[in-house]
């Protein structure tokens, strides 16, 4: 379903960057990407979601190249960025709208889809108050609403349980879990080790730009006690 | 609380024109552009001083050298107090940092004096471009003494605190009656808008007062001017009398006189300071909302509702780039009522006003677009439209859109007025009257994008640096002013019997040069090509 292909991307004038990344998300997959602070897993996922531009390498999201076919690939997949900078001067239910006519979402199922969220993340009440009145939570309650409005097939988030409080972020799992039953993948980021090891079927670890580990959540439990305790090793002999 | 202020002002200006960035950016790109900016700025710079000198140079060689300092500091006064009407508010009333500060064991007077100094050291640039150049000239022609120097300086130095306080003390009124409004933003843009026609309408009616000039006074011009300028700010006329005459004692008056209106200012601005800011953080939310049925739109529709709703949530966007329309109307409706006569005999040569007035009015429409910073704008929501599927031609084509649809209601009573007023003798005369603003209002609002995409700006932290200072928002205002000025000049210069003609062909040669260009910028590739 996504395809990180040796991707190089390095920023002009500066030694930051992420290195010859491959990776391979497939259908089914809930993918955890996680690493230190500046070790390249935001513009990895940037460079997946056609934000940033790449040097080298190929990301493919269900064969279609992201620099060739972006609309395309962009059509297929939602993003949440770690930190929800959405439209303040919108009401909640105005971006949410906005965000299913940019996705050519039929009226019927954008109203059951906000319903069914909305309720679930407990925020329809706000929905009709300007962004800039909710708080940082709320702003990710929305960003992850408006991310599964067009039902995608490939969810990329980076850092999608900072600030969501423990009810939001059990339904958001739950909800992960049902796009992977669906078919769909999940690719995102974390610092929060335990959920990644509960949560998904692989994961990836990365340090400054590189890959140093990566594979399924099994093979790469056997080589410790935990995630957290292998993360800490491998970073430190890496 | 001396040490607070000297904290709060170094912090204030720390960043000052995006110095800091500049010197801490790794990113030798960006550090690239950065500078390629300055650069421009420089060349901005360069020309206002060759400006200046120049007309420093012509007051002297017309014998006019004592009116300099008094002009130049008009001049300079006001251009402060406008520009300051915008911003001041905006910049001492600023929520960013707002939280953060309160939360320090902090002065509220010392956050608002520096505050005040922010604005004193942007303005006191200002001042030093206007002013500096014409001291230089007159002081490299006619050899004055020592006092003519330190009084000069003095005088640059205390020139923006009056203007400063004015504007700041209008913006202050302007975000105490906004802020216990429920549409904020676009309560500000109103009284910002009125406050700035009542302005230019009190002016208009001093320089109406000057229509009573006899030829004995043109004979004594400098005392005419210096009357003029002593109505319209009389605080410059004195300083600038005391920098000729190189009297210490009525520039210490001055200076200490500007001095305590602007602590003045300070300690009100400073008791209101808290109750305003918390008004405007505060926002309502009701939590009342129920889901209704919900309209699906095209993606055309969507983005351009968008940029409407943008466009409307920031004061300083709006009254930015509503002024030009508004005054356009303004000036077809005042034409209407006075007729033609007014304007022709005030010309120093005859003109068919009919056939300059289009190049006129397209001039004032596009003095400022809001596509030259609407991709700005966009700031740190901009990876929203990066992420969706959405082609830099539906996004770009949204903005533009906008833009027109916004300047419609304006040139279409313009329009009405205009014709009426000028009462065009052919066919031809009323359809360029017509279609040259269009065309040129069309041309400026595309050139504004592509300006903007040159120019980009989205790590901004107030929206002031955007809208009023970016080189984008300069460069964006002067294109379609530059335009119809130029045309008019081609106009101009050929005979009557061709005017139909040229103007037809500037039609087609923007109408082409703007489709040429929309297609440039709205190529596939325009984010990378941008690096956006």
């Amino acid at each position: 379903m996504l395809t990180i292909d040796h991707l190089t991307k390095h920023y002009k004038g500066s030694n930051k960057g992420v290195t010859d990344i491959c990776l391979e998300i497939e259908a089914g997959d809930i993918y955890a990407f996680i690493g230190h602070n500046g070790a390249g897993k935001t513009t990895t996922i940037k460079c997946v979601a056609g934000i940033h531009d790449f040097d080298s390498g190929k990301i493919l999201i269900d064969g279609s190249s992201i620099r060739e076919n972006p609309l395309l690939c962009k059509s297929r997949f939602a993003y949440i960025p770690d930190n929800p900078d959405l439209y303040e001067y919108l009401t909640g239910i105005q971006y949410l709208n906005f965000i299913a006519d940019v996705f050519n979402v039929p009226a019927r199922i954008r109203e059951e889809l906000i319903g069914r969220y909305g309720n679930e993340f407990e925020i329809t009440s706000s929905l009709g108050d300007l962004i800039s009145t909710y708080s940082h939570g709320m702003k990710q309650k929305l960003a992850i609403i408006s991310a599964l409005i067009h039902q995608p097939k490939l969810l990329i988030l980076d850092e999608p349980f900072v600030g969501l409080d423990p009810k939001a972020s059990v339904i958001l799992k739950n909800i992960m879990r049902e796009i992977c039953d669906g078919g769909g993948a999940i690719f995102f980021s974390t610092h929060v080790l335990d959920v990644a090891e509960r949560l998904c079927n692989k994961v990836a670890i990365i340090k400054d730009g590189s890959l140093i580990a990566s594979g399924s959540m099994e093979e790469i439990l056997k080589q410790g006690e935990s995630l957290e305790s292998i993360f800490m090793e491998v970073v430190k002999n890496a | 609380m001396l040490k607070q202020i000297k904290l709060l002002t170094k912090l204030e200006l720390c960043n000052i024109y995006n110095l800091n960035v500049l010197r801490f950016s790794k990113n030798s790109r960006r550090k690239k552009k950065d500078l390629s900016v300055m650069m421009l700025w420089l060349f901005l710079i360069v020309m206002l001083i060759f400006y200046v000198s120049n007309l420093s140079y012509g007051l002297l060689r017309l014998e006019l050298g004592s009116l300099i300092p008094a002009y130049l500091i008009t001049v300079a006064s006001l251009l402060i107090f406008f520009f300051g009407i915008f911003k001041a508010g905006n910049t001492i009333f600023r929520k960013n940092g707002y939280d953060i500060l309160c939360s320090l064991p902090i002065n509220r007077t010392a956050i608002v004096v520096g505050r005040f100094l922010r604005l004193y050291v942007e303005n006191l640039v200002i001042a030093f471009l206007i002013v500096m150049p014409g001291l230089f000239v007159y002081a490299w022609f006619l050899k004055p003494g020592a006092a003519f120097y330190i009084l000069g300086a003095l005088s640059i130095l205390i020139l923006p605190l009056v203007p400063i306080t004015a504007s700041i003390l209008i913006g202050a009124v302007i975000m105490g009656i906004s802020s216990r409004m429920k549409h904020k933003s676009l309560t500000a843009a109103a009284l910002s808008v009125l406050f700035v026609l009542l302005i230019m309408y009190g002016s208009s009616r001093l320089s109406i007062m000057e229509e009573t000039i006899t030829p004995e006074m043109l004979r004594e011009l400098s005392s005419v001017i210096m009357g003029t300028l002593e109505k319209v700010y009389p605080p410059a006329v004195w300083l600038g009398r005391a920098v000729i005459a190189g009297s210490f004692m009525p520039c210490f008056i001055c200076a200490g006189a500007f001095l305590a209106v602007f602590a003045a200012a300070a300690a009100i601005v400073s008791i209101f300071f808290h109750s305003i800011s918390q008004s405007l953080c505060t926002t309502s939310a009701r939590h009342n909302y129920e889901l209704k049925t919900l309209k699906k739109s095209s993606v055309l529709s969507s983005l351009c509702k968008r940029e409407f709703r943008r466009y409307f949530s920031s004061s300083i966007y709006v009254t930015n780039t509503i002024i030009g329309p508004i005054l356009g109307c303004i000036l077809s409706g005042a034409l209407l009522f006075t007729g033609t006569d007014v304007i022709t005999k005030s010309l120093p040569i005859p003109l068919d006003i009919c056939a300059f007035a289009p190049f006129v009015f397209s001039g004032i429409f596009c003095m400022m677009t809001t596509t030259a910073t609407s991709i700005s704008m966009e700031g740190k929501n901009w990876w929203i439209l990066k992420s969706l599927p959405l082609s830099p031609k539906s996004v770009l084509n949204a903005k533009i859109l906008m833009n027109l649809l916004l300047m419609l209601p304006f040139y279409l009573i313009s329009e009405v007025l205009l014709i009426p007023a000028l009462k065009p003798e052919t066919f031809f005369d009323g359809f360029f009257l017509c279609l040259i603003p269009a065309v040129i209002i069309l041309f400026s609002c595309v050139y504004g994008i592509a300006v903007n995409l040159h120019f980009p700006v989205l790590n901004w932290e107030n929206e002031i640096t955007i809208v009023k200072q970016s080189i984008s928002a300069i460069l964006g205002g002067m294109g379609g002013v530059f335009l119809s000025a130029v045309c008019a000049v081609i106009i101009f210069l050929i005979s009557q019997e061709y005017y139909a003609l040229f103007k037809a062909l500037i039609c087609i040669f923007i109408l082409g040069a703007t489709a040429l260009l929309h297609k440039r910028i709205t190529a596939p590739d325009a984010w990378r090509r941008y690096e956006l």
